[in-house]
């Protein structure tokens, strides 16, 4: 009976422990992101990807540093390599799911970095997938707070030269807002960010 | 007891994890540290990333043998299997991956626009926004440098090149008519609508062996492979209207454009040099449909032209002006395949017809020509790895084009020709290394009309001296059948080909947001048909002799760095080429080749106004022409010829956009040539008639709407 228990009691332990080592992981990866070391933040959800390769986070996150760091990213020669590691982070999560509404929220995001870094040249033809990328995150889930904010952002963002009536999207910003309050992530890992940036921008329209 | 050994146990066990220390340095190839890469043993969490010197190490808790990935954006990822007991103080040396952007490219004769293209000189809108182009995308090539403007033919005129010697390509396949319907002096357009296409390559020398019957240059066009989304498009303009849509699905997508072109308005407004009985209109269409595999993607494009005019020309040679009523059908048919196979072949095949039918009527003359032509394709390639690539096809013209000129008095005749091209040609490209790229090609080539069999090697090198910049050096020898005017009497006289070969020598400098390119060449002609008659008959004396040359120097700059939303791009081309081809009793620089050429345009965004504004100078120096009264054979020199355009687009709304430009601000009066009488008058001189533009302004008004479903579905919700 003895070694019944602990028997149970290591494999728990080992378990645990494996759990701990992915949470661990991502902690420690959410760390260097805050500290602004995204190449090892990268470096780090990269290998939790290689890893682990039941979750969709790690990757989702490698897209999302390389991506996000495309805005701030002063020389323009990287931009590219950036954008391409995202986007293959991606592609490998699209494979196994299609239906994923943050995947998508994120795939609007890596085709903004291509109208941020040349607009001239990219602004056209990214734009149209920008908002389909949004179109196809509120097709699946219309309560996704992060879909619901980029694609009203993205059109206030451009509003300026396109002219376009920023009142209802305006609107839109509030609306999600609202869903940020209700929103519950998954899991602790699980894509939270976005209402800060929505505040900011709901501050904006007033 | 037996609790406490499996504590000791589990205590072990988590020691064990962490036991192994994995130590090194990554360097590139060079012996440089590389710092940032990302270092771990596959399918655990163990791994770091390599400090500022290189160095990592780190603590692993998997045992025996293991594989150790080792990654950084612009290397190729490394893997090897290593014991991790013994795996310390070792170096890994990454390998440059070659795919990145960074890479070298061959540069030489080579002008891209389009998304995929590494450095773009002209970007896709550009087209569209350029002063003076009007939607015309021969218009905006011509403001860069190697091309010559003939304000009276419309054409691509390259490097001292007749416009006859560019080819025009879509998807890879030749067009055999890419220009509308036009007479004497009168300019004429391409037919192609910017919009459809997502990337265009001008090549303006020294080109690929995938390539033949072009002497100077070709244009390449690439259709999309797939559109953006849902859309209509609807254009009201002062000279017609346009219509056009596209429908995607899940794996296909279709896109059908309409246009109505009326001058009617336009003529009645502006002045005009010529006396028109019916305007100038035109009907035409096109369509492209793509199907996606999941191995490759099949496209479809068709087009259709209808056009017309009918004006009044004053002619030295006559007392009244002569009469030309033109009415041409053009059908345009391509279809291609493109897809991938096995392990890295790259498939590429496809067939194209061209149908043109031509009724003019000159005076009291009726020359009616069909043409029909056609070509077959098939291009096999394989990457045999990121150095080493290797692409082989074959090639089949065939052309029928059959003429009836009738006076309505005495003569009435055909001629024509049939013609066939089989080509085959295999081509390497060599990548030593991120900084030394070659190509060598060969292309074979027999034509049954001309008999004759012609093989053409082509080689180019790139080297890469920075990092934003490089050299460039190409050569080829390039051979033409003669144009229509001559091979139509192929029954009275064996023709051969006329030939070429191209030097360049290619400087480019990039860095984001500018580049400078400088181009020297040195072009070398031969072979080229002479006649001995005033005019081209079936009964003057042919032969095979002319020769000649063209040297010069391109410059290019492009910069939008100096001030913000301010694009801006100078082109300067400086020629000199002398000919003994035609008629021409000695070698002469022939009438449509100016010394200088200048073009500055820039483009400016007024975020406040939502608009942007353009301007276009295109400046030439005088072109020569033939003076009869003077003894010395092409003597003459016209003035100089410069056009300031202007034009401004106003965003309404995101969809709705007014656009407005002029064409020659200034009204300067250009005179692109003389024609002079056949025969002397009563005094003994030749009286001659200026060329002169076919009015001195072109004004354009159109407002375009796109209504596109997905951004209306958003619209909707939203209200």
């Amino acid at each position: 009976m003895k070694k019944i228990i602990t028997l149970i009691a290591l494999f728990v332990v080992v378990i645990s422990s494996a759990q701990t080592q992915f949470e661990q992981g991502m902690t420690k990866a959410f760390g260097l992101w805050k500290e602004g070391k995204n190449a090892e933040a990268s470096a780090l959800f990269e290998r939790i990807a290689a890893a682990d390769k039941t979750s969709w986070l790690p990757n989702y996150y490698v897209a999302m540093v390389n991506a996000t760091a495309v805005f701030s990213e002063k020389d323009k020669t990287k931009i590219d390599a950036l954008l391409t590691k995202a986007q293959d982070a991606l592609d490998v999560e699209f494979i196994k799911d299609q239906n994923n509404a943050e995947l998508y929220v994120l795939q609007a995001l890596i085709y903004t970095g291509y109208v941020v870094a040349d607009p001239m040249t990219n602004g056209m033809k990214y734009s149209a997938k920008v908002m389909e990328a949004y179109a196809k995150a509120k097709a699946i889930d219309p309560n996704n707070p992060r879909a619901v904010f980029g694609e009203a952002d993205y059109q206030i963002g451009g509003a300026k030269w396109t002219g376009v009536d920023t009142k209802p999207l305006c609107a839109q910003v509030d609306k999600a807002i609202e869903l940020f309050a209700t929103f519950k992530p998954e899991t602790p890992f699980s894509p939270k960010w976005g209402l800060d940036r929505a505040l900011e921008v709901q501050k904006n329209c007033k | 007891m037996k609790t406490r050994i499996t504590f000791i146990l589990l205590l072990l066990s988590t020691f064990t994890f962490a036991q192994n220390i994995i130590s090194g340095k990554v360097l590139d190839q060079k012996g440089k540290p590389v710092a940032g890469a990302n270092i771990y043993i596959d399918g655990t969490y163990d791994g770091a990333t390599s400090s500022e010197t290189g160095d990592f190490s780190f603590e692993t808790s998997s045992t025996g043998n293991q594989f150790l990935v080792v990654s950084f954006l612009l290397f190729e990822t490394f893997k090897k299997e290593i014991d991790v007991t013994n795996f310390k103080d070792q170096t890994v040396k990454l390998r440059e991956n070659v795919n990145a952007l960074d890479a070298v490219v061959i540069t030489a004769g080579t002008l891209e626009s389009g998304d995929k293209a590494r450095v773009s000189v002209l970007k896709p809108l550009d087209i569209v926004t350029t002063a003076g182009s009007a939607g015309n995308i021969v218009a905006a090539l011509q403001t860069l440098p190697g091309t010559q403007s003939v304000g009276e033919d419309g054409r691509l005129f390259v490097r001292g090149g007749e416009a006859s010697e560019t080819q025009t390509f879509v998807d890879g396949i030749r067009v055999a008519q890419p220009y509308g319907a036009t007479t004497n002096n009168l300019p004429t357009r391409s037919r192609f609508s910017p919009f459809l296409f997502s990337g265009i390559a001008f090549s303006t020398g020294g080109y690929s062996a995938e390539y033949g019957e072009a002497l100077s240059s070709v244009l390449l066009l690439n259709t999309q492979d797939e559109p953006d989304h849902n859309k209509t498009d609807i254009g009201l303009m002062t000279v017609g209207l346009s219509l056009g849509n596209t429908q995607k699905w899940t794996k296909s997508s279709l896109s059908v454009n309409m246009a109505y072109i009326n001058l009617a308005p336009y003529q009645a407004v502006i002045p005009q040099n010529v006396d028109w009985n019916n305007p100038y209109q035109s009907l035409g269409g096109e369509t492209v449909y793509r199907y996606n595999f999941t191995n490759g993607i099949f496209k479809l494009y068709a087009a259709f032209d209808s056009e017309k005019f009918d004006l009044n020309q004053k002619n030295i040679n006559f007392e009244n002006p002569v009469r030309t009523d033109l009415n041409n059908n053009n059908f345009y048919l391509n279809s291609s395949y493109k897809g991938t196979f096995g392990t890295g072949w790259q498939l590429t095949t496809g067939i194209s017809y061209g149908y043109s039918k031509n009724k003019t009527k000159y005076d009291i003359n009726d020359i009616n020509a069909d043409e029909n032509a056609a070509q077959l394709k098939l291009k096999l390639g394989k990457k045999f790895s990121n150095y080493f690539k290797l692409s082989f096809g074959t090639d089949y013209f065939i052309t029928k084009y059959n003429e009836n000129f009738n006076d309505n008095i005495s003569i009435n005749v055909d001629n024509g020709y049939d013609s066939n091209i089989f080509a085959a040609y295999t081509e390497a490209d060599i990548l030593f290394s991120k900084k030394l790229a070659m190509k060598v090609g060969l292309r074979y080539s027999n034509n049954s009309l001309l008999d004759e069999n012609n093989i053409a090697p082509r080689a180019s090198l790139a080297y890469k001296v920075s990092k934003s910049s490089q050299f460039s050096f190409a050569y080829g020898d390039f051979s033409q059948t003669p144009v229509v005017d001559y091979i139509k009497y192929s029954k009275y006289h064996q023709f051969e080909s006329e030939k070429a070969q191209h030097y360049i020598l290619n400087y480019q400098f990039t860095q984001p947001g500018q580049t400078f390119r400088a181009e020297a060449y040195y072009k070398d002609y031969s072979n080229l048909v002479q006649y001995n008659t005033r005019d081209i008959q079936y009964n003057s004396v042919f032969n095979n002799n002319g020769k000649g040359y063209a040297k010069g120097l391109d410059l290019f700059w492009r910069d939008s760095n100096l001030y913000k939303n301010l694009e801006y791009w100078i082109s300067y081309s400086y020629i000199d080429s002398e000919r003994q081809y035609k008629n021409f009793p000695t070698m002469a620089t022939p009438s449509f080749i100016a010394n200088h050429t200048l073009s500055v345009v820039t483009k400016y965004f007024i975020t406040d106004w939502k608009s942007q504004i353009g301007f276009t100078n295109s400046y030439s120096s005088g072109r020569p022409y033939n003076d009869p009264n003077q003894t010395q054979f092409m003597n003459g020199k016209t003035k100089s010829y410069n056009s300031l355009s202007f034009n401004w687009a106003y965003l309404l709304t995101t969809q709705k956009i007014l656009y407005f430009s002029v064409s020659n601000i200034l009204g300067t009066q250009n005179i692109f040539g003389y024609d002079y009488a056949k025969l002397p008058d009563p005094n003994g001189v030749y009286q001659r008639q200026a060329i002169t533009p076919t009015a001195d302004r072109f004004f354009f008004v159109g407002f375009f709407w796109t209504i596109s479903q997905n951004k209306n579905e958003n619209q909707l919700k939203n209200l």
